[in-house]
């Protein structure tokens, strides 16, 4: 898989920060799963925030908090091995093509099933459970389809899961990711010879164009 | 709030807190300088194979305060940066066997430990501003044998880090450390710096863009 497109290096630095919102953080969290280079950036950006904090001037803590510590610890003393996470009931997904691995970052997520929104077109909402506002979704987009024209109000991530599309600016593969800001007006069109899933996030308002791309909105709940 | 005596932060943090003939035989210093990548190394070593408490003592010392000030100067409260700074420091002891020094230096290890603990906070608390789900990555990386140039790595890209924030110009690394320890870091840079806050984000960039030609000019 040749990635060709990544997140911009203040974006990989703000995520190593802990400081990008939910939606953002989970489509980037995936690009990095797929991409070894924004992979090892980011491990680059963590290493300054561990250079940050050893150069921190530390701050006054309570007079008996490694007391305090050495307690928590003894009271879970009878597991002080890591717990391993308890494999819970696999969670609904929608189905994605053989050999396209769902996304880890999304673990713990719920997702609903693959729903229309428009000839050749589905979406799948996603839901933190941590943070049910984030506008989180996938989308599977037929061969040679094209998305309505939209715009916008703040920031669209998007993450190829699958296939490929060409937003007019340029081409998206499985792998890519993409940051369209709020000034792009763009319409993703699809390749002819596969459809295209997507993992994606809107921060603002998703705004269509057009009557029935304003109802296609309504639908996706943007 | 009482200090603790950080044994860490001598002569300097004594001179700024005690009258300075005072500081100059300050009965808080132990042994001498911080502790090195490797002792911490060790130190974390000696809590993962046989639960050593002396051993976790010091690595509290060192970096739970260090801690609290990272997760107030992102606007945690004081007491919510207490029980986050616990959290964090019982998490090290509890993920210590996990702890892979082939991936990452330990300050590194535990900035990222807070960073998620504070991201969990927040989501909790329906504060959600930031987000991190790589515990499932570094789970993976964790799987992969432990190549001996790859502890080389972590170390040179632990040292890459610190000489590149270096040659960062002064307004550059200000930048760069509120992006990382700043509540509202474009709010906070536009302030500090007395621009615009539209411009911000294309400071930002050049700054991270800058940080980035360096970390690749030092890479071996």
């Amino acid at each position: 898989m040749k990635i060709r497109h990544h997140p911009e290096d203040a974006l990989l630095l703000a995520h190593a920060a802990g400081q990008l919102p939910t939606g953002p953080a989970l489509v980037v969290a995936s690009h990095l799963e797929s991409c070894p280079r924004c992979r090892e950036r980011v491990r680059e950006y963590e290493a300054l925030g561990g250079a940050l904090l050893e150069a921190a001037s530390p701050a006054a803590l309570a007079p008996d908090a490694l007391a305090r510590a050495l307690a928590a610890i003894d009271a879970t003393a009878g597991a002080s091995a890591p717990l391993p996470q308890a494999a819970s009931a696999a969670p609904r997904r929608p189905a994605l093509p053989p050999g396209t691995p769902w996304p880890a970052a999304l673990d713990g997520c719920s997702a609903t099933g693959w729903r229309w929104m428009g000839p050749g077109m589905y979406w799948s909402r996603i839901t933190v459970p941590q943070d049910p506002a984030a506008k989180l979704f996938l989308l599977r987009i037929g061969a040679g389809k094209r998305l309505p024209t939209h715009t916008h109000s703040d920031l669209e991530m998007t993450q190829v899961l699958y296939g490929r599309f060409d937003d007019g600016r340029a081409s998206f593969g499985a792998g890519d990711f993409d940051a369209a800001a709020g000034d792009i007006h763009h319409q993703p069109v699809v390749a002819e010879d596969g459809m295209c899933i997507c993992l994606a996030s809107v921060d603002g308002r998703l705004l269509f164009d057009g009557v029935i791309a304003r109802t296609i909105g309504g639908l996706v709940g943007m | 709030m009482t200090t603790v005596p950080q044994p860490s932060e001598w002569p300097a943090q004594a001179a700024r807190s005690r009258p300075p003939y005072l500081s100059i035989v300050t009965t808080q210093q132990p042994r001498g300088a911080p502790p090195n990548g490797d002792e911490l190394s060790s130190w974390l070593q000696a809590v993962a194979s046989r639960q050593d408490r002396q051993a976790f003592a010091a690595v509290f010392k060192h970096f739970a305060p260090r801690v609290k000030a990272y997760l107030m100067r992102l606007g945690t409260s004081e007491a919510q940066a207490e029980d986050l700074v616990q959290e964090t420091m019982v998490s090290v002891w509890r993920k210590a066997v996990l702890y892979d020094p082939s991936h990452a230096g330990v300050s590194t290890w535990i900035f990222t430990i807070a960073r998620n603990l504070r991201v969990d906070h927040l989501r909790r608390k329906g504060l959600a501003i930031g987000a991190d789900a790589d515990e499932g990555e570094a789970e993976a990386l964790r799987d992969e044998s432990p190549q001996p140039d790859e502890l080389l790595s972590t170390r040179e890209r632990e040292i890459r880090v610190r000489e590149a924030m270096r040659q960062l110009s002064d307004e550059q690394a200000q930048i760069v450390r509120l992006s990382f320890f700043e509540e509202h870091p474009h709010a906070r840079i536009a302030q500090e710096l007395g621009i615009p806050l539209g411009t911000v984000k294309s400071r930002v960039r050049l700054a991270v863009n800058h940080l980035r030609r360096l970390l690749g000019a030092l890479e071996p």
